[in-house]
């Protein structure tokens, strides 16, 4: 996009007119979809015409709007989209964090009412308790009384999924004392010792550097295979998203919609640390690439 | 809280070559015992040259807390000060952590009583020992009642800050995993503040401790208090300061326990990164 600095200002409402344009045309589509009762028995997660708006300082504007997604059980789908186009705001509403403006999030063909307990949640920030140490972090969620299990159950759990992480022997580290790729391994295994169906993770592996991350991803995309989860997985690389999902989500920028949306006919297991130099990885990355590059240009311009 | 002993004196070392006498070659408690006897000789040769009257001297003072040591005549007040703080400390720390941790959770509630609080925490709370006495007689109970006051406010206000700051992502997080109410505030908002009230406690101990001695100064028949105010009133400097040093000796010890409670609650934090 040419962005000189007086064609700017000219250029914005353009965008705006047609992003408003392309809103009306998504919005007539998805009345055509099958509603809430229609649904196909597999679908675990469903956002319907889901929008959400918010106020800052006096002004309201849309992180998404009109949105529509459906996520098959054991699906793991990427989000893939400039910053500030509103992925967050999707986990946050499937989470149960944010709720939708209007419009619906159905959560095994259920509406949503309050927190989805369903689900794990992993955030870039690795949110862990500095005063326990791997080990009691880790099996934190099996402490809690919604599924509370014995000491001994926890300790073999906790155990196991310590060890699959690759982690055996820091059981007795507090967090301090870690590098930030073991924090993200704790995160990790913290997520996924009780077993969500599924898991909502928000660029999990940002901070880590790019070797390191695709450790991540293979450990990531071993365990969570094993485990048959659900997964939405929101990022900002292309490549990493390609790697890991059944199925890409391309977001336009703010509001966000759903500009394309690809399947990965990739078998599994992948073999995350040679897969990018394969030919179907780099025509579906450039396909992807040509989706994305608009919007992030837009996204930067805004 | 490491190093203690560490003046940062390491830079000198670049700049001065070894020697016997330089301070990097003689271990720093040394040249601190060095310190410390100067402050007596220099005290001692005052008494000589200014008289003892109203100075006294090193060697009349330690001959004081000699002759009270081996008589035993200054436990009884030794350890109704140590009660009382003891006791004031039992009341008002977890009354603090309490109330410090509830309303630091409920936003509504801290900012309705939050103008009260500041209010009753601008009171000069020494003021109101004539009260205590009158509602709790001159034994030990006004002065625990003081002393459970005065910590209170300090333990509160640094357990609130620290209430309030909890991260937020830690809770959304719990609550994420399925926890009640209850099991955030154990499992996250308290140990969350745990350094807060910590360093709460540290700087409530030496208030605690002027606190007791200054209500038994006031009105008591036992207590280090009551000791410095018999001697003021007898003019007997050498049992004055001899209570004195008591006093500072106490207020080291608890100083001491504190920073040693602080390191184990805390020992996450002291682990070697």
């Amino acid at each position: 996009m040419a962005l000189s600095y007086t064609g700017k200002h000219e250029a914005r409402p353009d965008i705006q007119m047609a992003q408003a344009t392309g809103s009306l045309s998504a919005v007539t589509e998805t009345r055509q979809v099958p509603r809430a009762s229609k649904i196909a028995p597999d679908s675990r997660i469903r956002l319907l015409e889901a929008s959400r708006r918010f106020t800052v300082r006096g002004q309201e504007f849309s992180a998404i709007e009109g949105f529509d997604l459906t996520v098959r059980q054991g699906e793991f789908v990427a989000l893939v989209g400039p910053s500030g186009c509103g992925k967050s705001t999707v986990l946050n509403m499937i989470a149960g964090i944010v709720e939708p403006s209007s419009g619906t999030v159905l959560y095994d063909g259920v509406p949503l009412n309050g927190l989805n307990r369903n689900v794990g949640y992993m955030t870039q920030k690795d949110t862990l308790l500095p005063w326990r140490n791997v080990a009691d972090n880790v099996g934190i969620a099996l402490e809690l009384k919604c599924r509370k299990v014995s000491a001994a159950e926890r300790a073999r759990r906790v155990a196991e999924i310590v060890e699959r992480v690759g982690l055996k022997g820091f059981e007795k580290a507090f967090p301090g004392q870690l590098s930030g790729g073991m924090r993200k391994r704790v995160a990790l295994a913290r997520t996924l010792v009780y077993e969500p169906e599924t898991l909502l993770m928000d660029e999990p592996f940002g901070a880590l550097d790019a070797q390191l991350r695709l450790l991540m991803l293979d450990l990531l995309q071993k365990l969570t295979r094993a485990q048959g989860s659900t997964v939405i997985f929101v990022t900002h690389d292309l490549g990493e998203a390609i790697t890991l999902a059944d199925r890409v989500v391309v977001f336009s920028a703010r509001p966000g919609r759903i500009k394309a949306s690809r399947a990965v006919e990739l078998e599994r297991p992948r073999d995350v640390f040679k897969l990018r130099f394969s030919k179907y990885f780099a025509g579906l990355h450039e396909e992807l690439w040509e989706q994305l590059k608009d919007e992030v240009s837009k996204g930067t311009d805004a | 809280m490491k190093g203690n002993g560490g003046l940062g004196l390491t830079h000198f070392r670049k700049r001065h070559t070894s020697a016997w006498w330089r301070v990097d070659t003689v271990p720093i408690f040394v040249w601190q015992a060095a310190v410390g006897l100067g402050f007596f000789l220099l005290w001692h040769v005052a008494s000589i040259v200014a008289g003892v009257e109203w100075i006294s001297s090193p060697a009349l003072v330690a001959g004081k807390l000699a002759g009270w040591l081996a008589s035993g005549e200054i436990y009884s007040h030794l350890f109704t000060t140590i009660a009382e703080i003891a006791a004031g400390m039992a009341i008002g720390v977890p009354l603090a952590v309490i109330a410090g941790l509830v309303l630091g959770q409920v936003p509504t509630l801290s900012r309705l009583l939050r103008p009260l609080i500041l209010v009753l925490y601008s009171i000069p709370l020494i003021a109101l020992v004539p009260l205590f006495i009158m509602l709790f007689g001159i034994d030990l109970q006004p002065k625990i009642v003081l002393v459970a006051v005065v910590v209170f406010f300090l333990i509160f206000f640094n357990t609130l800050s620290g209430s309030e700051k909890v991260d937020p992502d830690l809770i959304s997080l719990m609550h994420i995993m399925g926890s009640l109410p209850r099991e955030i505030f154990l499992k996250v908002v308290a140990p969350a503040c745990a350094a807060w009230i910590m360093s709460g406690i540290q700087i409530a101990l030496p208030y605690a401790l002027v606190a007791a001695v200054t209500a038994e100064m006031l009105a008591s028949r036992a207590g280090l208090g009551f000791v410095i105010k018999q001697a003021a009133a007898q003019v007997n400097m050498s049992s004055f300061y001899a209570a004195i040093v008591l006093v500072t000796a106490l207020g080291v010890v608890l100083n001491q326990l504190a920073m040693k409670l602080d390191i184990w609650v805390l020992r996450w934090r002291h682990v070697s990164g």
